[in-house]
Formats: C-alpha cells, structure tokens, sequence
C-alpha cells in the first residue's frame, strides 16, 4: 500500500502535511522563516527546531532523540544561509500507530523514523522553506533465519508483518537525498557489514533509484509505470496538490 | 593577566602589514578555516594533523580505573583525553511481588536460541531491570550549566545509552533472577522441584562527567562497560521463615556479571572543508573523517557516525567483527564505501579498548 499525504490542510501554519502509512498517522506543519529568539539567533543561518509530540503521553527523552535525528537530517538539506537570522519550526504531531507497534520487538522509534522524515519534508515543501533536495526514507528489517540471503529482508513492513517474522536479528532505517547519498542510517541489532551493505541497496532502491519501488506499491500505476519507488511517489503527491490549485488557471 | 597588559601596552599593528591571529584568537573568531587550514596544510610525507595534533585516524588513549567508589558495586572512572566520566553501578533488589505481570519464568537452558533472546530482551525491557543515568550538567563544560533541566543533548546521550544496554543484551537475565529452590516439590510428585522466581536485581547505572572535552558517548560506554565488569552482586537467597530475600554476608558467595561480548563504540565527526574548484572545474576532495572528535571539531563538524562493533563473537579476534549499531546523521559526506573504511577503524578501536578493559589497572 502506498502512502497517502494531503497538504497545506492548516490555514494558521506556514505549511502543513498530514501523511498516513501502514498505519502509522502524523500531522506535521511548519512555521517559517520566524522571528528568532536572541539566544538562539545565528548570525549567517537559519535556526531550525524540531518538536515531536508523541501519539499518548507527553514527550520523553526517546522523542529528545528522534528531534535531534530529524534536525540534523532536516539541517543538511534546509538551505540554511538563505534565510539568516530566522527560525523555521517543525512540529510533527503522532495521530495515531498501528497496535502491534509496541510489540514487533523493533525499536519503536525506529519504525516511526522514516514516516516522521516524510511529513517533515512535505510540511517544508507546503511552507516552500528553500531546500537543496528532497529526501526519501525506508526501514529494512532482517528477521533471523538460518541462512540471511537478501531475499529475507522485509522492506517497509507494516507492523503485523514484523510481529509474524519476530524475531528480528537487525532493523535498519535510511534515508537518501533526491542524488541518492546517504542523508541519515540508524542501525541496530546484530549484523555484518555485507548483510548492512544489501540492506543499503535494497533501501537506495525503494527510495530513488529509477525503475525501483521494489515491494513498495505493487500493482499501483502511476503515469503508466508500474512500481514507482518513493522519491517518484513524493513528486506525484506535490504535483496532484499543484495541479488542483492551479486548476483555475487552467480552466479554459 | 600579563597578557592583557601586553595587549593595552603594544597597540594594534600598523595596517599595512598582515592580518595575523595568535592560535586561540584565530579558533574562537574562526573555527572552520582554522581547523580548514591544519588539515589542508602540505605535509608531503605525513598524514594532515587536526588542531589538537593528531591525525584523522587517531583516536585518544583510554584510560580505566575501576572499583574507586565505595558504596558501590561496580564502578569506573574512564579518562578519554581530556573527556572524564565516572560510572557506578548499584544493585537494589525488586520483589516479585512488586512485579504487575510476570512473564512466564522459564529456567535459562544452556543454548540460546534467538527466541530466547528475544523474550530476555522483552523482559528486561518491561521490567526496567536497568537503569541507567547520565549526568552533564556537572560543571564539566560551559554548554551544561549546573542547576539545569536535563538538556535535549542530555536525553538524547541517556537513550542512545538506553537502547545500545538492551539491543546489544549485555547483561544477563540469569544473573539477575533471584531463585529459590524448595526443597521437595510441592505436588508431592518424585520429579525435581521447579526452581521459584522470587526477585531480581535491579541495576542502577550512574554517569557523571568530571569534564567533557567531546564525545561523551564513547567516555559514557566505556565507563559503563568497565563499571559492570568489576560489579560484584551479593548473593540472595529466600528466607522460608521470614518470608523475605535475604543477601548474604559472605563475599566469597558473592557472583560477578558474566556480560556478554563487549560491544564497543567509535564516534566519527566529518568536517566539510571549503570544496575549491580546481582548473578542469571538478570538486577537489576537501572533506575529512576524525576519529574521536574533541569538542571543538565538534563545533565545527555537523555530520557525526557512530559504530559499535564487537569482535568477542568468533575465534578470530578483530577479523570477526559484527555489527551491534550503526548512527550516521547531519551530511551526505559519508557512504556506503566511506563507511567500510570507518568499521574498519573501529574494529582497531575495538582491538584498544578491549586490551584497556581487560588489563588490572
């Protein structure tokens, strides 16, 4: 199942993303470029702030750590010294998670990961932030079987599906630029680097590489192609919102 | 203080000659072309230098010194350069009763399946069997004032911490339980008695830092690692009369942690140097990988990797090395070809520090 984005939805923010996948629900909206605190002002670039506000409960030191993740991911592609002295604010609100979520034996905060990247960059794209590129993320899981070949990776697996392979020997989440370099990787578990390096190729491809979308959106086509990965899948959301703005423009 | 005077004395130098910086003038006003201009400074025949002298694939000696603390049943104190962190390990005993659902207690067989595995991890998630506390704001350096909530730098150390303890299932459930075994099976029946569950150890896992000269992380780890070694747990037993663990006061009944491999961290800083372009109008390589970065590269780099590695598994030393976490975030300078070269690197790293744990100091 692909996932499904509606944007620029809140008309007091910036801009706004709801993205849903799997499951997994979260409201991300973004203020900026706004007035900076003094303390926290940079003289040649732009401040960015991340909140993350979890699904129950107020946040703790785990959504410390995803905030940290995703401002310095966001940092690296936010073009930064073009909007000096200003601070851009991210706030992604988790609407809900799939049940089985806490139960799959992953690190729970590796499975939000790469959903929580997706709404950051399409609430950015809403608020027109000036970026550099996009970027695209997937979690790859290596349940443990006797022989790991790369046919037993589970690439972007909804939690049922992780709860039926449990137990996982390693998760992996990557994230990739709209060039295909490695913007962010949170590894963890027991693995080697050849099995690290398969999981790599398999999530550059879902991610951005051309004629990908391995396992990613069977059976859905998109421009009469069949298999988009999710750097295709991220344009064709913008382009749909584009499309249906511009639509009296176009009407005659 | 005679600086100061000298400066007020001599007034500026006559414009027309060159702008010149003593060292710490240049790296406080700027720090990017200075740590630039060390490491792209010509050395035909040596490796570049960073400014704290040594090379980008050098990391600092470890330094450990364990069983200082008194009140304690493990404890470490790890020098990191000019990093310190001191680690205590406490035990403290959590009734079964107090327990709100048990997991189902099955006696740890000699083989450990992934199943297995999987279900300890779970129950010493849920039943917090470790808990571990980092603390910065000691005065060990001006970005962590004491006094002060627990900063966003703070929590994210504490739950990297958190997760590498029970992803890598360092310790082991088994020396945790506190079993009883009764002396006749009380069905009445001629097979063994089952072994009771009647408490665990709780391990209370404190880090201090005396100063922070960059990579708390790996100072953090090390210190854990060796507090938990030389943490010794008295021996508890159930009382059938009192109803109640009791320790015993005997040392010698005393057990320590058998812990399980030794997963060790290396913290990588990336600097991004000023990219010129040379004649034929392609990029020149100006980016550098530091190992162990201090806390002024960390100012200066944005991109940070974290390997931990563990090569305890199989027979063949460092050339066994598995994977336990692999963290890479804040640039696109690091790929998948880089970052065989940094697993490299921390398989040597994994090489010292296990010499370091393992010596009596």
């Amino acid at each position: 199942m692909a996932p499904e984005a509606i944007l620029s939805h809140l008309h007091r923010a910036d801009g706004s993303a709801t993205y849903t996948h799997n499951g997994y629900c979260i409201i991300g909206a973004v203020n900026g470029p706004i007035e900076v605190l003094r303390r926290d002002e940079m003289p040649e670039e732009a401040t960015v702030e991340v909140n993350l506000r979890p699904a129950a409960g107020v946040g703790s030191p785990k959504e410390r750590h995803l905030e940290t993740l995703l401002h310095n991911t966001l940092r690296s592609i936010i073009l930064t010294p073009s909007i000096p002295r200003t601070l851009v604010q991210i706030t992604l609100q988790v609407r809900s998670l799939p049940d089985e979520d806490s139960s799959t034996g992953v690190n729970p905060s590796l499975t939000l990961l790469p959903h929580l990247l997706h709404t950051a960059l399409l609430a950015l794209l809403s608020a027109s932030i000036p970026l550099s590129t996009t970027l695209t993320a997937v979690l790859i899981a290596l349940p443990a079987t006797n022989t790991p070949t790369a046919s037993t990776q589970l690439l972007s697996p909804t939690a049922i599906e992780l709860l039926r392979a449990k137990p996982i020997r390693s998760a992996h989440v990557f994230a990739f630029s709209g060039e295909g370099k490695m913007l962010l990787n949170e590894s963890d578990g027991t693995f080697s680097y050849e099995e690290w390096d398969e999981a790599a190729e398999a999530a550059e491809e879902v991610c951005c590489r051309e004629d990908g979308g391995v396992g990613l959106a069977e059976g859905i086509e998109v421009d009469g192609r069949e298999g988009e990965n999710l750097d295709d899948w991220l344009r064709s959301v913008v382009r749909t919102k584009v499309e249906q703005e511009q639509r009296w423009k176009s009407a005659r | 203080m005679a600086a100061t005077t000298a400066a007020l004395r001599d007034p500026a130098p006559a414009a027309a000659a060159a702008l010149t910086f003593p060292r710490p003038i240049f790296a406080t006003v700027a720090p990017h072309p200075f740590l630039q201009a060390h490491l792209a400074a010509p050395q035909p025949s040596k490796a570049p230098l960073r400014a704290n002298s040594r090379t980008a694939h050098e990391f600092r000696r470890v330094g450990i010194n364990t069983g200082s603390l008194t009140h304690c049943n493990g404890s470490a104190v790890v020098r990191l350069g000019n990093t310190s962190a001191v680690c205590g390990v406490r035990a403290e005993i959590l009734d079964e009763a107090h327990v709100q659902a048990t997991a189902d207690f099955a006696p740890s067989t000699g083989n450990e399946t992934e199943e297995d595995a999987e279900r300890e991890r779970d129950e010493m998630e849920s039943l917090r069997l470790l808990v571990p506390n980092v603390e910065l704001s000691t005065g060990s350096t001006p970005q962590h004032i004491p006094g002060n909530a627990p900063s966003s730098f703070a929590q994210t150390l504490i739950t990297r911490v958190r997760s590498l303890l029970l992803s890598t299932s360092l310790v082991r459930l088994s020396d945790l339980r506190i079993l009883y075994a009764p002396p006749s099976n009380p069905d009445g029946l001629d097979a063994e008695p089952e072994p009771q569950l009647k408490g665990y150890w709780v391990l209370y896992i404190d880090i201090f830092y005396i100063s922070i000269d960059g990579n708390a992380f790996d100072a953090a780890w090390a210190a854990i690692l060796a507090a938990l070694k030389n943490s010794v747990i008295p021996h508890a037993f159930w009382d059938e009369d009192l109803e109640t663990i009791l320790c015993s006061d005997d040392p010698s009944e005393a057990h320590s942690l058998t812990l399980r491999g030794l997963p060790v961290p290396s913290t990588f800083a990336v600097f991004e140097g000023k990219h010129d372009w040379n004649e034929s109008g392609e990029a020149e390589e100006a980016d550098w990988v530091l190992s162990d970065p201090d806390a002024f590269e960390e100012t200066v780099c944005r991109e940070s990797v974290c390997v931990v590695v563990d090569c305890t598994v199989g027979n063949k030393g460092t050339k066994d090395g598995i994977l336990k976490s692999l963290e890479k975030s804040g640039g696109d300078v690091v790929d998948r070809d880089a970052m065989k070269g940094l697993v490299k690197r921390a398989v040597d790293r994994w090489a010292e520090v296990e010499k370091a744990t393992n010596t009596k100091p």
